[in-house]
């Protein structure tokens, strides 16, 4: 809105201009032309566009005076750029306006005027531009025209990112294959390993194991000594480490009075408070001694 | 009469009278000797308030029923001021919450400021009517009460207010042979009464014996790992009811707070003690953790979405942790 008020303000400056036109007097010209172009009939919303105002006389002059612009309330100012060209031919005039449209539609622009004394006769006259309609297209075309440049931009990048990586790969595949050629081994004949002899496998009975707890036990009365017995006892049964008491008591193997006695004995040693420690190290032990008494 | 005195006597005596529900007593007995609350979900016709009747009956202690509803106000709770027109003075009237053993029945029926009302007396042990706080009974024990089938109407409980709960259990039918009983037992015109089978100073007594129950570091450190899974449960996968396998961290929000590690502790102390050791063990640990953890871990929506049932969430990192 405020820069369409510029433009109004433009306008009614050049109006302004105008009405004082004949105080100052009235420049003696001969036209040879004078035209209103556009450099697009299709012009897009949001993108700027220029109306080309060209006067052509024969006279060789420094300005040119009393031009007056068509309103251009439906379009928004952006700039207005003149040029006086002299030559041995006359002198050219061109203004350049840069203009907006915001809304799509046609515009239909007046025709913009000269008022001068014409040098042919002597007579003050008005000279008129051409009108120009124009329409005003909506912005789809322009953001699919943006979006497929990106899309293209980003192939384009893409395809060189590839290309690269498939140029390293090929590198790198090459010095492999190289490296692999020349490290590749002679011929060699397969010799076995000479087969060490068979030992035999000593299995310890749950007897013999839980005397070995025993001895521990009764060694190291500590706690660490009842943790590791614990252990021992509990792989023994076939459980394994992160199961709780309530998980092993479930399996087969602990099924039995006196195993179960012997578990349930451990578990104490193992989480027992410190003074009562050296008791439930006795009864772990005594435990063990009933186990081992039953066991064949 | 008085002639049990230890809390497994008690538990042997509630059992008697309630039928099928060893969840409930263990639950209840639990939040006594730790001096805590307990929060139960099922359905109703599970003889919650039977159980709560008979705990305060065979304690000697007083029992009171508050049924929430939503137009349930603070006062109605804890008690108010009431102009005394002989005395020309303001006289208080104690409310239900002034008894040793509360059953809060429905607590999600009220709305927030009844609910905090409770949960701020639970915490703090006193009351404050006008001018002047009022200790509440010693033992204390709330057992409150929601149902899960019927969630029209209800006031949500925050996890914060949660939280004050020691444990939450979740109540389930009783087993067909347990039903034949408890129609046998209670399909008569006249049921026994619950004998008093220990007094108030012996529940004192137990909780300090519970204070003095041994933990050793290494149950210390898997207390910790266990309340550490559920904020960060690394690998910890769990089966869907459709068959699917999802991460458990991928199901969780926030995972349980350090009251959770404490709840731990205390409800590890009580469990052994109830199982007549002043030490306790792993099993102790791994058995009440679900209830510790259940009502302190945040799941998120994925959880009902693909139809994963919380409980088996938390007892895959349960058995995701190793014990000692």
């Amino acid at each position: 809105m405020v820069r369409r008020a510029a433009a109004l303000a433009f306008f009614v400056a050049f109006l302004a201009s105008a009405g004082s036109a004949p105080a100052q007097g009235l420049a003696r010209l001969t036209v040879v032309s004078f035209a209103l172009a556009s450099d697009t009939n299709v012009p897009r919303i949001e993108v700027p566009f220029r109306l080309i105002l060209t006067l052509r006389v024969r006279e060789r002059v420094s300005q040119i005076a009393n031009i007056n612009l068509p309103m251009l309330a439906q379009l928004e100012l952006l700039g207005d750029e003149r040029e006086t060209v002299t030559g041995p031919r006359g002198t050219q005039y061109r203004e350049t306006i840069t203009v907006v449209a915001h809304q799509a539609g046609g515009i239909a622009i007046a025709p913009a005027t000269l008022q001068a004394i014409d040098a042919r006769d002597g007579k003050p006259k008005e000279w008129y531009t051409n009108g120009l309609t124009l329409r005003v297209a909506g912005a789809g075309p322009h953001v699919l025209r943006d979006a497929l440049q990106l899309l293209r931009a980003i192939a384009l990048a893409l395809f060189w990112v590839l290309l690269w990586l498939f140029g390293i790969g090929c590198i790198v595949l090459a010095a492999v294959l190289i490296f692999r050629r020349r490290r590749r081994p002679a011929v060699v004949t397969y010799v076995p390993p000479p087969v060490p002899p068979r030992l035999p496998i000593v299995v310890r009975s749950r007897r013999e194991q839980a005397e070995d707890a025993l001895a521990v036990l009764r060694t190291e009365r500590s706690r660490p000594a009842a943790v590791a017995v614990r252990a021992a006892i509990w792989r023994m049964v076939g459980a394994s480490d992160g199961e709780t008491l309530g998980d092993v008591l479930q399996r087969p193997d602990s099924h039995d009075e006196i195993t179960r006695q012997l578990l349930i004995a451990l578990e104490r040693s193992a989480f027992t408070y410190d003074d009562d420690l050296p008791r439930a190290i006795d009864d772990a032990c005594s435990a063990l001694e009933r186990y081992i008494g039953a066991a064949p | 009469m008085i002639v049990a005195r230890t809390p497994s006597d008690l538990s042997l005596a509630l059992s008697q009278t309630i039928v099928g529900q060893p969840g409930v007593i263990e639950a209840l007995l639990l939040a006594l000797l730790a001096n805590g609350h307990v929060l139960l979900e099922g359905p109703p016709g599970l003889a919650k308030t039977l159980a709560c009747r008979s705990l305060a009956a065979a304690l000697e202690g007083d029992f009171k029923r508050i049924q929430f509803t939503p137009d349930l106000l603070p006062s109605d709770i804890v008690g108010t001021r009431i102009f005394d027109q002989r005395e020309s003075a303001f006289a208080t009237v104690l409310g239900p919450i002034f008894a040793n053993v509360v059953l809060a029945d429905e607590i999600n029926r009220a709305p927030a400021k009844v609910q905090s009302a409770l949960l701020e007396a639970m915490q703090e042990r006193q009351v404050t009517i006008g001018p002047q706080s009022y200790a509440l009974p010693d033992p204390f024990v709330v057992m409150a009460t929601m149902n899960p089938l019927d969630s029209e109407g209800t006031y949500a409980l925050p996890i914060a207010q949660m939280d004050r709960f020691l444990m939450k259990v979740n109540v389930g039918y009783p087993s067909p042979e347990e039903e034949l009983r408890i129609l046998d037992r209670f399909a008569v015109a006249d049921t026994q009464p619950v004998r008093a089978v220990a007094t108030l100073d012996d529940v004192r007594r137990w909780r300090a014996q519970a204070h003095g129950v041994h933990i050793d570091e290494k149950l210390k450190r898997y207390i910790v790992e266990l309340v550490a899974t559920t904020r960060k449960a690394g690998g910890v996968t769990v089966v869907s009811n459709s068959g699917g396998t999802f991460r458990v961290a991928d199901l969780i929000d926030y995972g349980a707070s350090p009251r959770a590690t404490l709840a731990l502790a205390f409800l590890s102390r009580g469990r052994a003690l109830l199982d007549g050791r002043d030490f306790a063990l792993p099993d102790d640990v791994r058995a009440i953790a679900p209830h510790a953890l259940r009502h302190r871990i945040g799941f998120n929506y994925r959880l009902a979405v693909e139809g994963i049932n919380p409980d088996a969430a938390i007892e895959a990192m349960i058995a995701a942790v190793p014990a000692p």
